[in-house]
């Protein structure tokens, strides 16, 4: 079926009482029915994906012939091309920016409220705008199709002040708050399509080549009727001509990003000279150097995997040889601040090896300095799951259960280190402590 | 109805401003100051100091006494901006639980959004006692450059403060504003803004009480500290010819270099030339050493002429991003203290071909502006209206770990813009959107603010499928994005809020700590 250029612009409302069921046949049927909302006009309609236009207008058409669907706006023009002239012809006009309040554009009357903070007349003003959403965008604004960028620019800022949310701000406008959101966009979107040259000659088109449309409709006519047969026949006879541009199209055309795939192969290449370095350093046993290189090449090209990998099997290898440095110095000779560095690396080798005992007796030993007992105790009994005859490890069990206050268990703890170890003089030393401090504060309880 | 007061947040001072009978004003605090430092300190008794009274303290005790907090706002612990104030700040900044930094002063540790926040209740007392009326609401300014955390930050400070922010606002579109008020006409409109530690400029467009902003461009790394730091440069180079002697290593010597530096060029400005005078700088074997200068302006200017020249590149591109010629923009206005430099307001003249506007001062006028801006959101006697635009680029992720940006920086809102991706292999049945924010080219480079999967696509070969991704701004700022299958009809979209470095929890307790400051402080 042809297309009818005066329907592109009709706007389809769902009648009162329209039965769904009875009329939707196919999947594809209902997604268009679930799209006539009132403020889609018939050639976006005619976009939506899936199914073909001529199924979509076959389908509209039918559609109202059945009496579902109601025109609702969009009737007064027609696509781009003799619009504005005919906009003149037709009285009650629906010329954009300068609409009269009786414009002829129907509303529903039912969403107009008098407890709002906005005047009924302007409450009418945005619903007839909201309504012609589908006109093209220099009627929109109210402009001559190829009008300059400063007369564009205007006629925005005009309608900026009449329809951006802001200047309702606060005020109580139940739903109209949506709809001036929905016009500004559109508003906006009109302004910047019309003020680059590129997209507006695009745009224009259709202006620039008028087409003899089918007689224009009287705006006045009920949308009861469905759009007579003859009309369509006189369109078919009409050669190829300009259209306005679908929204796939648009969105197509508009590229809103450009890759720059020259800068990105170059990164690509230096990350992967930063990979090759960082296997150097990595040979040359440098293994920091070597995970920052790679950190630096997963920056450069997030995308590849063997850099992750490489930084995994690397970090598995820099733990441990920072576990052997760490356990060169004896944790006696540190100072406090060296005692915290020492615990968060050893902290973050752990996870790799966490049953290593040496880790583990390092960890208990700067977690009893740093007076952190309780997770020297943790330590300490993972080290003991390993190890259960070592004394030394018996004999800080015994100082941390002493710090803890829980002089019972170290005194066991102490007897177990001499049970294993007898010459373990720690171990001797501090439970001589632990019972001479229980008798002395048993004398100093009896005398109190 | 109360009134909503504008405060322009800065670095180093705060401006409160309201808008009465039509007419901006700067409200003068008790001191009968028209701005107040951002400054907050505890002096040795415990007692909390904002202001004023924080400034003259940190004489004395500088480590207990926070400036500058607006640099680390909004920020992680590892940004280099951090860490370039952890060598310069003598007050300590610590690693807090969120990542954030956070500073110690007076044994306490404060997160920076507290920190502003008791900035912002300082500007607000000063307010309530202007208007004699309790104020609850105000508008907000900030950089230009902040992004979505820092201004979420600067948000939570005003709840912190008892304030409810209406907006936050870029501070060079506050200066237009300010300017732009009580004027009709059509006018092009370039804020120059040179700052202490950065550079802004932005180029608008005004009609009839619309103002649209056509472009803004800067330099984060660029500003007023450069001017000084040329000066010591020169100082120490200078020091070393004379007298032997490197100052590099000292840091005490390069402090006292830094302030009289900066102390000469603010009098330069005024005067063709100051000297320079400072004793015992440095001692070695054969006694103490005294520096004794005497800089002229021309001096001064050959020091720091590129760097007013770079400043003119940034204007030069934002020029051509907003479509414009120098010699079309109608008005400049400058902003900042240092473009009382008479150099630089001799550059920017023989640029735009114009002289600057001189009814506005550089200190006050992004304050007025935050408050013209309150006005025109409340008061319906104001017919201004701020066309607002979104401060950083908008995308979503794509194959190859690129970030196709769907609305640029600088667009306006509230905004809906749409583009149709595809399928990357042959019967994907699935897509996974990554909602990002930034200005790279590369995806892992800007930031994630969420992410869904679009599922149900029908089996297809790979590039045919239409998915259509939608992103929406409203007027409040708020981002929902969703993509759709054009052949299905399947939609699923995610609707973005950003967060600042604290959670609503904790600015909750830090409310409730503060209130009961205040209780004890009537007591």
């Amino acid at each position: 079926m042809a297309q009818v250029p005066e329907q592109n612009d009709w706007v389809l409302a769902l009648a009162p009482g329209c039965d769904a069921e009875q009329l939707v046949r196919s999947a594809a049927e209902g997604y268009l029915f679930s799209r006539i909302d009132g403020l889609t006009p018939w050639r976006l309609l005619r976009e939506i994906g899936g199914i073909p236009a001529e199924q979509v207008d076959a389908c509209l058409e039918r559609w109202l012939d059945d009496g579902a669907l109601d025109v609702v706006g969009g009737r007064a023009t027609t696509s781009g091309a003799s619009s504005g002239a005919k906009a003149e012809a037709d009285a009650p006009s629906v010329d954009a920016a300068e609409a009269p309040s009786n414009a002829s554009v129907a509303i529903d009357e039912g969403a107009l409220d008098d407890r709002l903070d906005i005047g009924l007349d302007v409450q009418r003003r945005i619903l007839e705008y909201e309504a012609s959403l589908g006109r093209p965008y220099h009627e929109l604004l109210g402009v001559q199709p190829g009008a300059s960028p400063k007369d564009v620019k205007k006629a925005y800022f005009k309608l900026s002040k009449e329809f951006h949310p802001d200047r309702y701000f606060r005020k109580e406008i139940g739903r109209y708050g949506e709809r001036l959101g929905r016009i500004f966009k559109k508003v906006l979107e009109a302004h910047e399509i019309l003020s680059d040259p590129e997209l507006c000659q695009v745009e224009n088109q259709p202006a620039a080549a008028p087409v003899e449309a089918a007689p224009p409709v009287d705006a006045a006519t009920v949308p009861e009727s469905s759009p007579t047969k003859s009309e369509e026949s006189a369109e078919r006879t009409k050669p190829a001509k300009p259209r306005p541009l679908t929204k796939l199209e648009r969105l197509k055309q508009r590229m809103p990003f450009k890759i720059n795939h020259a800068a990105l192969n170059a990164r690509r290449q230096q990350a992967d000279e930063i990979f090759r370095a960082a296997q150097a350093s990595q040979q040359a046993g440098r293994l920091q150097e070597a995970e920052a290189s790679i950190r630096i090449a997963i920056t450069f090209d997030p995308a590849r995997a063997e850099f992750k990998e490489a930084l995994g099997s690397l970090k598995i290898a820099a733990a441990g040889a920072r576990a052997a440095n760490l356990l060169a110095k004896p944790s006696e000779r540190m100072s406090d601040s060296e005692l915290f560095e020492a615990l968060r690396l050893i902290e973050d080798v752990l996870p790799y090896r966490p049953h290593d005992p040496e880790l583990n007796e390092r960890a208990g030993r700067i977690c009893l300095r740093l007076e952190k007992y309780d997770d020297a105790r943790e330590y300490i009994e993972t080290l003991l799951i390993r190890q259960p005859e070592s004394a030394p490890a018996h004999t800080m069990l015994g100082r941390i259960h002493k710090a803890l206050g829980d002089l019972d268990a170290a005194v066991r703890a102490f007897e177990t280190a001499l049970k294993f170890d007898e010459d373990d003089l720690e171990a001797r030393r501090s439970l001589a402590a632990v019972r001479i401090g229980a008798r002395d504060a048993a004398r100093g309880g009896s005398t109190s | 109805m109360s009134r909503v007061i504008g405060i322009d947040l800065g670095t180093t001072n705060s401006c409160v401003s309201v808008v009465e009978n039509g007419q901006s004003t700067v409200i003068p605090n008790s001191g009968g100051y028209k701005t107040t430092p951002s400054m907050f300190g505890i002096s040795q008794d415990g007692k909390r100091l904002v202001g004023h009274l924080a400034k003259r303290h940190a004489i004395t005790n500088a480590r207990n006494t926070i400036f500058a907090a607006k640099r680390l706002i909004g920020r992680r612990f590892d940004d280099p901006e951090v860490q370039k104030s952890i060598d310069l700040c003598p007050y300590e900044i610590v690693r807090g639980p969120n990542d954030d930094p956070r500073i110690k002063i007076g044994g306490k540790t404060f997160t920076c959004p507290e920190i502003s926040g008791i900035i912002l209740r300082e500007m607000k007392r000063v307010a309530e006692e202007y208007l004699s009326e309790t104020v609850q609401e105000a508008v907000i300014t900030v950089p230009a450059y902040f992004n979505d955390t820092q201004r979420q930050c600067t948000k939570d400070a005003g709840k912190i403060a008892g304030l409810e922010v209406l907006r936050i606002i870029n501070e060079p579109t506050a200066a237009a504003l300010s300017y732009g008020m009580n004027r009709q006409g059509d006018e092009k409109i370039a804020v120059y803004d040179l700052g202490g530690g950065t550079f802004d400029i932005s180029i608008l467009e005004m009609s009839d009480g619309v103002i649209e902003v056509l472009a803004t461009s800067g330099n984060t790394f660029l500003g007023g500290e450069d001017f000084d730091r040329r000066i010591v440069q020169h100082l120490v180079e200078w020091f070393e010819e004379t007298e032997g002697m490197d100052l590099r290593g000292d840091t005490m010597a390069l402090q006292r270099l830094k302030d009289a530096s900066e102390k000469a060029k603010c009098d330069l400005s005024m005067r063709d030339v100051v000297e320079i005078n400072l004793p015992f700088i440095a001692s070695d074997a054969e006694g103490p050493r005294h520096l004794n200068y005497e800089l002229t302006r021309e001096n001064l200017e050959n020091l720091v002429h590129d760097v007013v020249e770079g400043t003119l590149k940034s204007v030069e591109q934002c020029c051509v991003d907003a479509g414009v010629q120098a010699q079309d923009i109608d008005q400049v206005v400058l902003v900042g203290g240092q473009t009382r430099m008479p150099l630089v307001q001799k550059r920017v003249t023989e640029y735009f071909g114009k002289r600057p506007h001189k009814g506005v001062n550089p200190d006050e006028v992004v304050g007025l502006g935050a408050a013209v801006q309150a006005a025109a959101l409340l008061d319906s006697d104001n017919d201004m209206l701020l066309l607002d635009v979104t401060p950083l680029s908008l995308g979503i992720g794509t194959y190859g770990g690129h970030f196709a940006r769907l609305i640029e920086r600088n667009t306006t809102v509230p905004v809906s813009k749409g583009h149709i991706f595809t399928t990357t292999r042959d019967d994907q049945s699935a897509v996974k959107i990554r909602v990002l924010q930034g200005e790279s080219d590369m995806a892992a480079e800007n930031d994630l603010l969420g992410e869904f999967v679009l599922s149900g696509i029908r089996p297809a070969p790979k590039g045919e499928p239409e998915i259509e991704v939608s992103f929406d701004i409203d007027a409040n700022g708020i981002v929902s994005v969703s993509a759709r299958d054009l052949s299905t009809g399947k939609e699923q979209s995610i609707t973005v809020s950003s967060t600042g470095t604290l959670s609503d929890a904790e600015i909750d307790e830090i409310i409730e700590e503060h209130d009961l400051y205040e209780v004890q402080l009537k007591d």
